[in-house]
């Protein structure tokens, strides 16, 4: 076969007076074909049958200049010569379809010989349809307007796809900007009051988490303490906790159950917060200490997380089974008390620090919790919360929870 | 885990016999089985939970308001054998003081009898 150079590459456009469409939403005017072929006559003569069909037509005498050509013009369809120097049509189709740019593109590739095997070599190699020299006009015209067909469906989907994936993107910031947010809402680590500190870890599950902890200053010698996780995973949740930790402020609380005793505000949000029309609800554990008498009051709802870690090494969970909020409007929740000694630990938690499954389902437990936060008494506090998650995490296999993970610390100065 | 739900009466009530996970990907399932019998203006509802291995926060949270919705209508709702790990749960959230449980589903049924 004669060789071309790539100066023999050129474009023309096609008048748009046929009229003709080519099956797919676009006009047949405003779809490009792009024709590679050594053979300057072939080239001239499938050129000039496209241009009838309507099509703007490029054209390119080798390999390397269609490559170039696809690469730069993306046409919709092209149609490639099998047999050319230095770079054949299979190579071509396989240099394309490596391409993440281009991989996509429709190309028809075309031979003297259709023989079944060649056919086959030419498809596995990456073309989309084959189309013999000797071919009837009526077939090319059928064969071209399928692969116009193709393109346009290709084209649509991948314009979808960049639309979700753009949506997509826009969303995710949306979340990381509201998951800001809620990190915004987490008290500070550190000194709470003079001799008692406090440490934290938190750790959403998806973007957004539904629990939530904070601190309340009653006065110079009480604080409270809460631990809250709404039911569900994701947007909504997060922000029932949001709203419910608005209501959960100090002025608020004041204003509206007039006490800060643990007991009075779960009785207060049983009424405030009713399960939704899908059963959402929260659960949550409400503490008050009281610094100078080192007297811990606490309530829970629904909420088991309450750890004890005593200095003398003795360890229990306070929490007694009770209805989570919203299960029962008329419930009362009572605050039970415990007395504090220098070095003790209490640890707020979520559930989604224990009920940590196994590769092979099995949950870590409360249980192997508390072994974990034995081990690490001699740690400093925010150690020992990382102690604890890193045994989780090592306990599931990876670092991808299934639930938020959020636990509060405090320990009395010894 | 999908969800298999199936209906037959009793004297006073229906049993909803479940196989599967009452959690958040079968909660639409769990509640449209549930409303089409308490909108048939069945009064007396008992849960049997003796196939269900799991119930997450979610389905928890159902059960609570499948409870609410039938004391709406003067009704109640009941649990039969619940699994050690449903067992479990149910007791931490106290949620018999809502759902009387039961080990068997005569005792289910007299219970209903006392209620009604």
């Amino acid at each position: 076969m004669e060789r071309h150079g790539t100066s023999s590459v050129d474009c023309n456009d096609s008048s748009r007076s046929t009229g003709q469409t080519s099956g797919s939403d676009k006009t047949a005017a405003q779809q490009t074909a792009l024709i590679v072929d050594d053979e300057p006559v072939s080239r001239a003569g499938m050129a000039a049958r496209l241009k009838r069909l309507g099509y703007r037509v490029l054209q390119a005498g080798d390999g390397k200049a269609g490559l170039e050509l696809l690469r730069r013009e993306r046409p919709d369809l092209t149609i490639l010569d099998w047999m050319m120097p230095e770079l054949d049509g299979p190579s071509v189709c396989e240099l394309v379809r490596r391409d993440p740019e281009v991989f996509s593109s429709q190309i028809i590739l075309m031979t003297g010989h259709d023989q079944p095997e060649q056919i086959a070599e030419g498809l596995a190699r990456g073309a989309d349809d084959f189309l013999s020299k000797a071919a009837s006009p009526q077939e090319i015209t059928a064969r071209v307007q399928a692969g116009m067909r193709a393109a346009g469906l290709i084209r649509r989907l991948e314009h979808a796809t960049d639309e979700i994936r753009r949506k997509q993107e826009a969303i995710e910031r949306e979340l990381q900007s509201a998951a800001r947010y809620v990190v915004s809402l987490l008290p500070a680590p550190g000194l709470l009051l003079p001799g008692l500190e406090m440490a934290s870890a938190y750790r959403p599950s998806s973007a957004l988490g539904g629990d939530l902890f904070n601190v309340l200053r009653w006065d110079e010698h009480s604080l409270g303490l809460y631990l809250l996780d709404a039911s569900g995973h994701g947007v909504s949740p997060a922000l029932r906790s949001a709203s419910f930790s608005t209501f959960l402020r100090d002025d608020n609380l004041l204003h509206r159950v007039g006490s800060s005793d643990p007991g009075a505000i779960l009785t207060e949000a049983n009424r405030q917060f009713p399960l939704t029309e899908n059963g959402s609800y929260f659960t949550i554990v409400f503490a008050r200490l009281d610094i100078r008498t080192h007297t811990l009051f606490y309530a829970t709802a629904g909420h088991n997380g309450l750890l004890l870690h005593r200095r003398s090494g003795e360890i229990c969970y306070l929490a007694q089974p009770s209805l989570p909020l919203g299960f029962d409007g008329g419930n009362v929740y009572h605050t039970a008390d415990t007395q504090l000694s220098p070095g003790d630990r209490l640890y707020l938690m979520s559930d989604g620090l224990y009920e940590v499954p196994s590769p092979t389902g099995e949950l870590w437990g409360q249980a192997r919790l508390k072994t974990s936060m034995r081990e690490a008494a001699a740690k400093p506090l925010a150690d020992a919360l990382s102690h604890a998650i890193g045994a989780a995490e090592q306990w599931l296999g990876h670092q991808q929870f299934p639930d938020d993970i959020a636990v509060m610390g405090i320990e009395l100065a010894g | 885990m999908s969800m298999i739900t199936k209906e037959r009466p009793v004297s006073n009530g229906v049993v909803l016999d479940i196989t599967g996970d009452l959690t958040y990907a079968n909660r639409e399932q769990f509640k449209t089985a549930v409303e089409r019998i308490r909108q048939r203006g069945v009064r007396y509802l008992i849960l049997n939970m003796a196939d269900v291995r799991f119930v997450d926060s979610s389905g928890l949270g159902l059960l609570a308001l499948v409870s609410q919705n039938f004391k709406l209508s003067q009704g109640q709702v009941s649990m039969l054998k619940p699994q050690s790990y449903v067992r479990e749960i149910m007791v931490l959230a106290n949620i018999q003081k809502l759902i009387p449980v039961y080990d068997n589903e005569q005792e289910a049924v007299t219970g209903f009898k006392q209620a009604a």
